[in-house]
């Protein structure tokens, strides 16, 4: 069968967010803009990133994504996230390594309602004519630096966002993986060359990830709807056996 | 109805040096048993890269060797990916050159464009392109077989005057098939007078509108050969057992590894958003096979597993859409033992293939001149 993560969560559970309930509402987000790059990775860490409950995808996937939502409960604000490409079974998934956000508000709610793992930092998103770029400057040190360059119009059908899945703790305290699958409404898509200059995998809890070869690069203008939680999985059983519907 | 079987050579872990020569070794023989029941084609595919899925690189080799160990089974290429990046056109054109004059002229020549990321990554070929490619390409393998002489010049390949030996034994050209996956493939197949081989796995509804597509488009079709192969293939799994609910358990158990080794592949829609790439391809539809024993019913519509009656039924439902011919998955990770594959094949062939008329092995009947009615 599929190779599986080797991953112990048990090490990740002082980074991963409390989640007081699995019972939070949807949050429609209107006019978000998402730039989203993705990479082949070295295959050495291919199963050290994963939980034992996720494949990790043929090749190896790493998936840089950046989004600012203008207006929100909390404010604007603008979130970087780094995810390990996955299968959870057959499903396609993406595992949230690590997140960063402009806003201290917005991130302790994302962490609470939807088990983002975000700590605060400068987190920037901007267009140019011929590029758009993402960086996340924390520490006094960039962690991330990328762009798409040469963006082009496509479809907005033709871009397929890859559901999520976060490491957070129940009220029991005990490790869960959250599933969060956005719904999107697209009103603009672009796709253009990936770039890469600077990718600090440390600052990602990503050790060991290698973006090798650049994969895909789109920048999108969405409204979207962060969703009620409808699965959470047991991390270290395979998500056949361990997946469990709420509602 | 004519009935098949097909090859993906899924290999499982842990893999050491016996493991592929064991599943190629298994998959000869159940070549070797279908020709002798009276199956009407073995078909294998062209995969790289596909971990588990598919070891099966080298088609050509593999059915080069089943068209040596058997008398009557045609042989299907297929589908061989017509990307130049994956096969220069000329080397498709002469492998399945020798492979129709090895078989004796029992040549199938399926083609396609390969839909996973692992694949067209690996070989840096831009899926923007592959359509493209698949279509230039197609257009120029009958002349290839057929001119003396053949010289190209286009976007997927440019070639001066040389003479691509050798021909094929079937003449003009073997019959040609082209996968239909992808929404609206059935009519790039009837559009161009080939074959419709059907990537597909169960659902008569959704099939039944494509089939009726295809025939309609293809009576006004510009073929790209010299002949119009107007055929209807489709993909199935089987498993017959006397014993209905152990024919259905194991028959699940089967499409539900084939499913689940199918939804670890990246397609190319996953990872690089293109027009070109409108869908997933089969993955969606294997998808919910690979959800869970207990969902969905006992048994896909369309899927024949189970005991003779269950699919006669089954393949009664397929023949009233239009489906000409049915190739069959027989394994996947070796989860059937091999003693049960072949006894399932004997079963097959005795209780159920005599339930339906049987057109000669040859395609003649159904392959037509091109311009003729």
């Amino acid at each position: 069968m599929p190779l599986t993560g080797t991953l112990d969560v048990g090490t990740l559970l002082s980074r991963a967010p409390a989640m007081p309930d699995f019972d939070t509402e949807p949050l429609e987000l209107h006019n978000v803009e998402l730039l989203q790059l993705s990479f082949e990775i070295d295959d050495t860490a291919m199963t050290a990133l994963l939980p034992p409950a996720l494949h990790p995808t043929v090749p190896p996937l790493a998936l840089l994504s950046m989004m600012h939502a203008p207006e929100s409960p909390y404010g604007a604000f603008t979130l970087a996230q780094v995810r390990a490409g996955a299968r959870s079974a057959a499903l396609p998934r993406g595992f949230l390594l690590g997140a960063w956000c402009d806003s201290e508000k917005a991130a302790q709610a994302l962490a609470a309602r939807w088990g983002y793992n975000a700590r605060v930092a400068d987190v920037r998103l901007r267009r140019y004519h011929d590029r758009i770029t993402g960086t996340v400057s924390a520490d006094g040190a960039d962690a991330l630096r990328m762009s798409l360059a040469d963006p082009e119009p496509i479809s907005g059908a033709d871009v397929q966002y890859v559901v999520s899945v976060h490491l957070a703790t129940g009220a029991d305290g005990k490790p869960a993986l959250v599933q969060v699958d956005p719904a999107y409404t697209f009103h603009r898509a672009e796709r253009g060359r990936p770039s890469l200059e600077q990718f600090d995998a440390a600052a990602w809890h990503a050790d060991g990830m290698r973006p090798a070869w650049p994969v895909a690069a789109t920048f999108t203008t969405v409204d979207l709807t962060l969703p009620q939680i409808r699965f959470v999985l047991d991390p270290s059983q395979p998500a056949v056996t361990g997946t469990r519907r709420l509602r | 109805m004519k009935f098949g079987i097909f090859y993906e050579l899924s290999v499982p872990r842990p893999w050491d040096r016996e493991s592929e020569r064991t599943v190629y070794e298994r998959a000869l023989e159940q070549v070797r048993l279908a020709d002798e029941l009276g199956f009407d084609q073995v078909w294998a595919v062209e995969h790289h890269f596909l971990e588990e899925y598919s070891h099966c690189s080298a088609p050509e080799v593999f059915l080069t060797a089943c068209a040596a160990q058997t008398k009557r089974i045609r042989i299907g290429h297929g589908i061989v990916v017509c990307v130049p990046q994956f096969n220069h056109p000329v080397r498709i054109a002469e492998r399945a050159a020798v492979l129709d004059i090895i078989s004796g002229g029992r040549l199938e020549m399926g083609t396609g464009r390969s839909a996973t990321w692992t694949e067209l990554a690996g070989f840096r070929a831009n899926p923007d392109d592959t359509k493209k490619t698949w279509d230039e390409i197609v257009r120029e393998l009958p002349k290839m077989w057929t001119q003396e002489r053949y010289s190209h010049e286009g976007q997927a390949f440019s070639m001066p005057a040389r003479a691509i030996l050798p021909k094929p034994y079937q003449k003009p050209h073997p019959p040609m098939w082209v996968a239909v996956t992808s929404p609206g493939t059935e009519i790039d197949a009837a559009d161009r007078g080939l074959g419709s081989l059907g990537l597909t796995f169960g659902g008569f509804a959704e099939q039944e509108r494509k089939i009726n597509e295809y025939r309609r488009r293809i009576k006004v079709c510009e073929p790209v050969g010299e002949i119009v192969n107007e055929q209807v293939n489709t993909v199935n799994f089987l498993f017959c057992h006397q014993d209905d609910e152990y024919g259905v358990a194991t028959g699940r158990r089967l499409s539900g590894t084939f499913g689940y080794l199918a939804g670890q592949l990246v397609s190319a829609r996953e990872a690089f958003p293109s027009r070109s790439y409108p869908s997933m391809g089969l993955l969606p539809q294997l998808r919910p096979e690979a959800a869970g024993p207990d969902e969905g019913p006992r048994v896909p519509e369309g899927i024949c597993i189970g005991n003779p009656d269950r699919l006669i039924e089954t393949i009664k439902g397929w023949e009233s859409i239009g489906v000409d011919r049915i190739n069959f998955l027989l394994n996947a990770m070796e989860t059937v033992p091999q003693e049960e594959v072949l006894a399932s094949m004997r079963l097959f062939a005795r209780d159920v293939m005599p339930k339906f008329e049987r057109a000669p092995a040859t395609p003649r009947a159904a392959v037509t001149a091109a311009g003729a009615d």
